[in-house]
Order: C-alpha cells, then sequence, then structure tokens
C-alpha cells in the first residue's frame, strides 16, 4: 500500500509528465500542420500561394533593382575620380545666336504666345515606387497641382521619370535635364524647375518676367543671408527660373562638376560645409554649390542673377500652412507673397523617402491642407469647394443655373474680370 | 522536417484562428494581402517613431468634415443638372466676345481639353498611386506633344453618381465652365497613350459629335455589351451633347435605380455579366434603342486604337518596334493601351497583379521610348527603368537628328500670324 503522500506526489508527477508530452506534441504539430490547417487547407495553401506571389511582385516592382542591371551587379558602382572632370556635354558656344536664327527660322514656334514669353516647368520624381505608398499618394496630388497652375497660366509641363545621367542621380538630376530641355526647345524662353514637393498655393499670381528683362537666373531667397552670412540657405533651388541663354548654359556648366556621386561629391560637401554658414555635413548638394559658386564668383554672375523675396516663389511650409484659413479670411489670391504665399514647399518632408525631418502626421496634414488651399481656388470657377482644408469631400458653393456662363465670367481667373478690378485679377500682371 | 520559421508565435495562432472565424470575409484576403505586405517588412523598433513614414496610418489625416452629402429628393427623377436648352447659342455668344479663346487653335484643330482623374484617397494598393503617377506622366506628355489641355479631377460632384458614372456629371460641368474647348476627351486612368506621333484625324469627326472606339454590328445588331469603349472617348462641347448626357445619366443613380437598371442591361446585351448597371453598357442600350435620334451623330471608331484592349496588344510590343514605327496608331502601333480589368488602384482585379502591373511598366516604356528619343535616350528595354543614351550630344544641339518629328511637331505649331 502506498502511503498517501507518495501517490499524490506520483499523481503530480504523472500530471506533469502527461502535461510536458501534451506540450511538445502541440509544439510539433503547430510545427508541421499548423492550428491554422485544421481547416480547409486547401484554400489556404491556395491563399498563401496568392500572398507569398503577391508580396514578391510587390517586392520586386518597390525595390531598385532593373532586370537589366548586369548579372555581377553586386561589384563596387564606377565612381569618377577626384582627378576625373565631369562635363554635362560638349561645350556649346554662340547659343544666343543659334537661338535667334533658329526662331526667324521658325515663326510657327515663337518664343512668345499670346504676349507672354514661353515658359517650361520642369519637375520630376524617381522611376522607382516610394519607400511607402503615401509618397506615390503626395507625389500625384502634387503633379494635380501643378497640371492646374500651368493650365490656367499656359505653361507647359515635363515631368521626368529618368535618370539622364548616373553621375548626377538625386538633387543633381535637375542639371543635365535643364540643359537638354534648353538644347532641344529654342521656342522656350524659360525653364521654371520645381521641386515635386513644392505645390503652388496662388492659382492666380503670375511671375513677373518683365521684372526680370535684365535677368537670367530668378530664384528665391535673401541678399543678406547670401554676402554678409554666407548661409547654406541663402537661396532655394526648390523652385527657379532660367532663361534659355548662353549665360545659363555656362552657368551650368560651372555648377555640375560639384555633382558627380561618389569621392568628388563626397569631398565637395566637406568644402560646402567648410565655407557655408549652418551647412551640416553631408555630400555635396545643388544648392549649397550654387550659393558657394556665386559667392566666390560674384563679379562673374551676380549681375544676371535676380534674388527674389517679394513673393513666395519658394515658401518654406512651417509658419505658412497653419495660416491658411486667417488667409482665407482676410485675403484673397493673388498676392503670391505671405498674405497668400504663391508656392508651399515642404522641404524636410521627404514623404517619398522612409524619414523626413519632421514628424509624418505634421507634414501630411500639412500637404493636404496645401493641396485642398490651392484645390479650392481651382474648384470655385466650377462652384465647388472643399469641406474643409482636410477634407476630401466637396461641397456646392453655388447653385447650378440654366445660365453656367455668367456666374464663370465672374470667377474666371484667365481673363480679366469685367468690371471688378479688386478681385480675382493678379496685382502684378504684365 | 520543421524549420524554425514554422514554430510560430502565439501571436500567430491568434491570428490563424481570427482568420479562420472570419472565413466568410473572403473578399477580405486579397485586401489583407496587399495592406500587410508593407508593414511585414519593417522593424519593429520603428513603430514609436513620429518621423517614420512607414507605420504611420494615414486614416489619422482625412478629416470628413463640415456638412452633409446633398440628399435628393425620393419624388424627383435624377437630373445633372437644370436643364439647358439653348446651350449652342450662349456658347456663341461667348466665344464672339471672346477672341483670345478660340474653340479652334488653327483650321482643323479644335481646342480639346483631356479629362481623366482618380480618387482624392490613397489607393488600396501600395503600388497603386505609382502607376497612376506614371499614367499621368504619360498623358501629360503626349498632350504637350499635341497641344490638349488636361483636367486631372480629384472630386466627386455627385455622391448619387459614384463610380464609374462619376464622370458624367464632371463633363457636363467642364462642357459648360470650358466653352472655348470644343471636344472633350475622357480617358480612363489605366489607359495609356503607346502612339505619340498619331494625331487624331480631326477632319472625320468635323460633322459628328461624339467618336467612341467600338462596330456598328456589335452595338447596333448584337447589342454587345463591348460593342463600344467609354474608356476614351471624344465629346464635342453642344446641345447635343448635353441632351445626350441627360439622356444618358437616369441609369446611373445608386442603389435601387442601378440594381435594377443593371438587370435590365444584362438581359438587353449580349454577353453582359449579372452586375449592377455600368456607363458603357447603358450608353450601348441607349444607342441601340434610340438610334434614331442619336445614331447620325455617333462615330464608332475602329480604324485606330482609340481605345486598345491591353490583352492583345502587350505582347506585340517588340514586334511593333521591330516592323514598325509610330503613327500608325492602330494594331501595328497602337494610339491607346487601355489596361481594363487591371484596377491597379483598387484592392483586386479581373487579373492577376503580376501580369498587370509588368505589362503597364511595359506600355508605359513603350510609350516613354518615343518621348525620350526626342532627347536622345532610349529605355535600356522595354521592362526597365534604366535609360541609355542612343545618340550622342554634339555642340550643334539645332542639328539634331528628329526621327520622329516630335520636337517641333507640325499638330504644336501655332497660327504664324497671330496677334500678340
Amino acid at each position: 500500500m502506498i502511503p498517501r503522500g507518495r501517490q499524490i506526489h506520483k499523481t503530480f508527477n504523472n500530471i506533469k509528465i502527461t502535461i510536458l508530452c501534451g506540450f511538445v506534441t502541440i509544439l510539433v504539430l503547430r510545427g508541421t500542420i499548423g492550428i491554422g490547417n485544421l481547416s480547409s487547407s486547401e484554400a489556404d495553401a491556395v491563399n498563401q500561394n496568392l500572398i507569398e506571389e503577391t508580396n514578391r511582385v510587390l517586392a520586386e516592382i518597390r525595390s531598385d533593382k532593373d532586370p537589366d542591371d548586369p548579372a555581377d551587379s553586386t561589384d563596387e558602382p564606377q565612381f569618377l575620380s577626384l582627378n576625373d572632370t565631369y562635363t554635362l556635354g560638349p561645350k556649346i558656344v554662340g547659343w544666343d545666336q543659334q537661338r535667334k536664327v533658329w526662331l526667324s527660322q521658325n515663326p510657327e514656334f515663337p518664343s512668345s504666345v499670346n504676349g507672354k514669353p514661353r515658359i517650361l516647368l520642369l519637375t520630376g520624381s524617381p522611376p522607382n515606387p516610394c519607400d511607402n505608398p503615401i509618397g506615390d499618394h503626395y507625389l500625384l496630388k502634387a503633379v494635380k497641382n501643378k497640371i492646374d497652375y500651368c493650365r490656367i497660366h499656359g505653361i507647359e509641363i515635363v515631368y521626368n521619370m529618368a535618370h539622364l545621367d548616373k553621375e548626377l542621380a538625386g538633387y543633381w538630376a535637375k542639371l543635365p535635364m535643364i540643359r537638354r530641355l534648353m538644347l532641344s526647345h529654342p521656342e522656350v524662353e524659360w525653364i521654371w524647375w520645381m521641386d515635386s514637393d513644392a505645390m503652388f498655393t496662388d492659382m492666380v499670381f503670375e511671375v513677373p518676367l518683365s521684372k526680370y528683362s535684365n535677368h537670367n537666373l530668378v530664384i528665391h531667397g535673401y541678399p543678406d543671408l547670401l554676402f554678409e552670412q554666407k548661409s547654406w540657405i541663402a537661396l532655394n533651388t526648390g523652385s527657379f527660373l532660367f532663361r534659355n541663354c548662353q549665360w545659363s548654359l555656362d552657368l551650368l556648366d560651372t555648377w555640375a562638376p560639384m555633382g558627380p556621386k561618389g569621392p568628388i561629391r563626397e569631398e565637395a560637401g566637406k568644402v560646402l560645409t567648410a565655407n557655408l554658414k549652418g551647412r551640416p555635413a553631408f555630400e555635396a548638394d545643388d544648392q549649397s554649390a550654387l550659393i558657394y559658386l556665386l559667392l566666390s564668383q560674384k563679379e562673374k554672375w551676380m549681375d544676371k542673377v535676380y534674388v527674389e523675396n517679394q513673393y513666395y516663389l519658394h515658401g518654406y511650409w512651417l509658419g505658412l500652412v497653419e495660416r491658411y484659413e486667417e488667409m482665407i479670411e482676410k485675403y484673397h489670391p493673388g498676392l503670391g507673397d505671405e498674405r497668400w504665399p504663391f508656392v508651399t514647399h515642404f522641404v524636410g518632408c521627404k514623404p517619398c523617402g522612409s524619414y523626413g525631418d519632421y514628424p509624418v502626421e505634421q507634414c501630411l496634414k500639412s500637404m493636404e491642407r496645401a493641396f485642398n488651399f490651392a484645390d479650392n481656388q481651382v474648384l470655385k470657377f466650377y462652384g465647388f469647394g472643399h469641406r474643409g482644408l482636410l477634407s476630401p469631400k466637396i461641397k456646392r458653393i453655388a447653385n447650378e443655373t440654366a445660365t453656367p456662363l455668367e456666374y464663370m465670367d465672374q470667377v474666371d481667373i484667365r481673363r480679366p474680370v469685367h468690371g471688378d478690378e479688386s478681385s480675382g485679377s493678379s496685382e502684378t500682371k504684365s | 522536417m520543421l524549420g524554425a520559421g514554422k514554430f510560430g508565435t502565439p501571436a500567430q495562432d491568434l491570428d490563424d484562428l481570427t482568420t479562420h472565424f472570419y472565413a466568410s470575409r473572403k473578399h477580405a484576403e486579397p485586401h489583407r494581402v496587399l495592406v500587410e505586405a508593407q508593414p511585414e517588412n519593417e522593424n519593429e523598433n520603428q513603430s514609436n517613431d513620429p518621423k517614420n513614414y512607414a507605420t504611420f496610418d494615414f486614416n489619422k489625416i482625412l478629416k470628413d468634415e463640415g456638412g452633409e452629402d446633398e440628399k435628393p429628393d425620393p419624388n424627383k427623377p435624377y437630373t445633372l443638372g437644370p436643364k439647358i436648352s439653348d446651350w449652342d447659342e450662349q456658347r456663341g455668344e461667348w466665344l464672339k466676345r471672346n477672341p483670345n479663346f478660340p474653340n479652334f487653335i488653327r483650321e482643323n484643330k479644335p481646342r480639346v481639353l483631356l479629362v481623366t482623374g482618380s480618387s482624392p484617397k490613397p489607393c488600396e494598393n501600395p503600388v497603386g498611386d505609382h502607376y497612376l503617377l506614371k499614367s499621368i506622366k504619360n498623358k501629360i506628355d503626349y498632350c504637350r506633344l499635341h497641344g490638349i489641355e488636361i483636367f486631372y479631377n480629384m472630386a466627386l460632384l455627385d455622391a448619387e453618381m459614384a463610380g464609374f458614372w462619376a464622370k458624367l456629371p464632371l463633363i457636363r460641368k467642364l462642357l459648360l465652365s470650358h466653352p472655348e474647348v470644343e471636344f472633350l476627351w475622357w480617358m480612363d486612368s489605366d489607359a495609356m497613350f503607346t502612339d505619340m506621333a498619331f494625331e487624331l484625324p480631326w477632319e472625320r469627326y468635323k460633322d459628328v459629335n461624339l467618336v467612341m472606339h467600338g462596330w456598328n454590328e456589335m452595338v447596333y445588331d448584337q447589342k454587345n455589351w463591348i460593342g463600344l469603349n467609354t474608356g476614351s472617348f471624344l465629346l464635342r462641347n453642344n446641345q447635343w451633347a448635353l441632351d445626350l448626357l441627360d439622356a444618358w445619366a437616369p441609369m446611373g443613380p445608386k442603389g435601387k435605380i442601378r440594381d435594377e437598371a443593371g438587370k435590365i442591361l444584362t438581359r438587353e446585351l449580349k454577353g453582359r455579366p449579372v452586375f449592377e448597371a455600368d456607363d458603357q453598357s447603358a450608353m450601348v442600350y441607349l444607342l441601340a434603342t434610340q438610334r434614331d435620334t442619336w445614331g447620325n451623330k455617333v462615330y464608332l471608331e475602329s480604324g485606330y486604337y482609340l481605345h486598345g484592349y491591353w490583352g492583345i496588344l502587350v505582347d506585340k510590343y517588340e514586334e511593333m518596334i521591330e516592323n514598325y514605327h509610330p503613327g500608325f496608331g492602330d494594331h501595328r502601333w497602337p494610339l491607346v493601351t487601355h489596361f481594363v480589368g487591371c484596377k491597379p488602384c483598387g484592392k483586386f482585379g479581373d487579373y492577376p497583379v503580376e501580369k498587370c502591373l509588368k505589362q503597364m511598366d511595359r506600355a508605359f516604356n513603350f510609350g516613354d521610348n518615343q518621348v525620350l528619343q526626342i532627347y536622345g535616350f532610349t529605355h535600356k528595354s522595354l521592362a526597365s527603368r534604366r535609360v541609355k543614351r542612343v545618340r550622342n550630344e554634339t555642340g550643334n544641339p539645332l542639328e539634331a537628328k528628329d526621327d520622329l518629328g516630335l520636337m517641333h511637331p507640325a499638330f504644336k505649331a501655332v497660327k504664324v500670324s497671330t496677334s500678340s
């Protein structure tokens, strides 16, 4: 007869062993079969395949791998060395004369249309999907925003998604593209580069080109920040205009050498950080390089550069987006300045990447507000407006009638408003 | 036999269990697939970082604020807007008063507005917005070369006419707001231009008001639901168009009307599956049953691909490159490749994801090559995002060969005697 205590002890041991065995069995079963496979295992297998297949396709699309990269693409990329000289292309001379001759031979492609010099807006984004989907969504909204402004103002758009020059990728990619477009389109008088993270927020305002008849580069910035402080943010290359002329080609040639990626760009970055106030340490960027170039070769270039700050050719978003409601209440489109900014530029948000310099929620909300603030100015023409600056839905602000042209005549941005000079028309129309 | 990966976590078990309890939501599966594909790749450490885009929930951004959807009067039949009967006169008057906005840019070159669009909310598919972006770039290129303006719509003007019907209120609104526009060209967001050199034969259409890709026999004789395609069509800006839109709209209002109309269409049209009324089937039905009213002003074009079904085109691009050249617009070099059924912005479509997206890349590159060659470049292959130079830079850029004549095409020229 086993003592009761030992009996209990034995029972406990048995229970422990049973539980242990049961545990191991379950582990093994989960490993081989999985709880999920207790039912409809075939449908699951198909679904699992679908999931894996779709994941694979999406990952492939979103990677930087390209089917045409050479098989041994794990090799180190070939960078230009510090001794190599980089050029954007063969030196062009006499471009002004060449252009003039071409224009006289091609009167059906004049450099002015309806009294306005022909402008081409150049913008773009990388050929890959953004690191995260919301980035592509805002690229789409930003291009719609540009399409709207340019349609109203008769400006053509080139949206670049190709890296024409593998040396000058990233923010430098605009240089070869600007040069290429100038040379292929002599009928274009001005090339306007605009970043993909910049949006038009004044749909009425027009760049006062007559102000720049003696200049070839119009760029937003502050002369004292530039000449006195040598600040790396004295000018902004997110939105600027280049006249199509020899001077511009020469400037591009002088600007490009800091760009080629690899040791050249790295070393150039150090020079820029050393010479420009406030610049963090990183590889050379086009903006710092331009500032440095204009400072160190001031006499050669500055007389043809217009440093503009009377209106927001580039408007740094922080400090602007919170005030949209106040602007709507107090002012009207057409001013282009701090009362109704021409361009709101989301520097530092980087929605196409993985990380920005600011909290995501703040950036995205601000971008949505800027988009809707601008869209309202377009929708007004059709009798609609967004329900709120964060709302994708719209509401009617003017009733439908059987004589729609009467309403339209009152709100048309493109034509001088009949009998009402104060609203709608730009105050700086040339 | 087992592999370390198969020792799941309790969290995974819970996931599996809950999935199976919700097995009836089968359609949610692909949605979960496409949504989860992204965060699974990310590091857990990032979940609390406010600057990290990967872990951010976009639903926090949009606010459905201020105001209700307009409630339609249930007793009144649906209308697109107040009836207008004298649009030709109103428009004519306006054109006279505004000589700077003529409806013809040159002889035989009408002013055209291309209209397309997409939702103001991000796509459910994580690469959907990227394909919408490529698609609009493609349209920007064609339209710049051909002197056509673009309107990209992201607003739902009338909640009752949502989905494929949303184009009707939009088209009406644009016609009435842009009297200077002679033709409105509607184009779906999943359609791409693949012949950059083809200019529409405007003279052919001088006596008609609506041009769609399709075949007379298939519409009028067979009443086939795909006898024409409303993914890419031209509508002239006149009274006839307003009347057509009014006659087309009644099957559109969502809910009971659209469902019932769908049943009629499935019954009356050949080959139509069962689903709610769509604008295309409604158009076939309208034309087939009211030919006398509308037929003489409708041109069903099959001489070139105003709409080209992608299924029969995309595999032939290499063959086309070898044997033909841009400018034909037809089976030799299609004007438009239309990815019907792909739905890259949605959760799932009628075709496998891989086929759709890869073919859209090819179509995009096929079109893009024709633009890049103006500047001396081309894609390394139809599948590649990378480009290579095909023409060296010279010191005499104005002498560059412009094989396709797209650098300064005739269809872009302005009238020589323009007054400034």
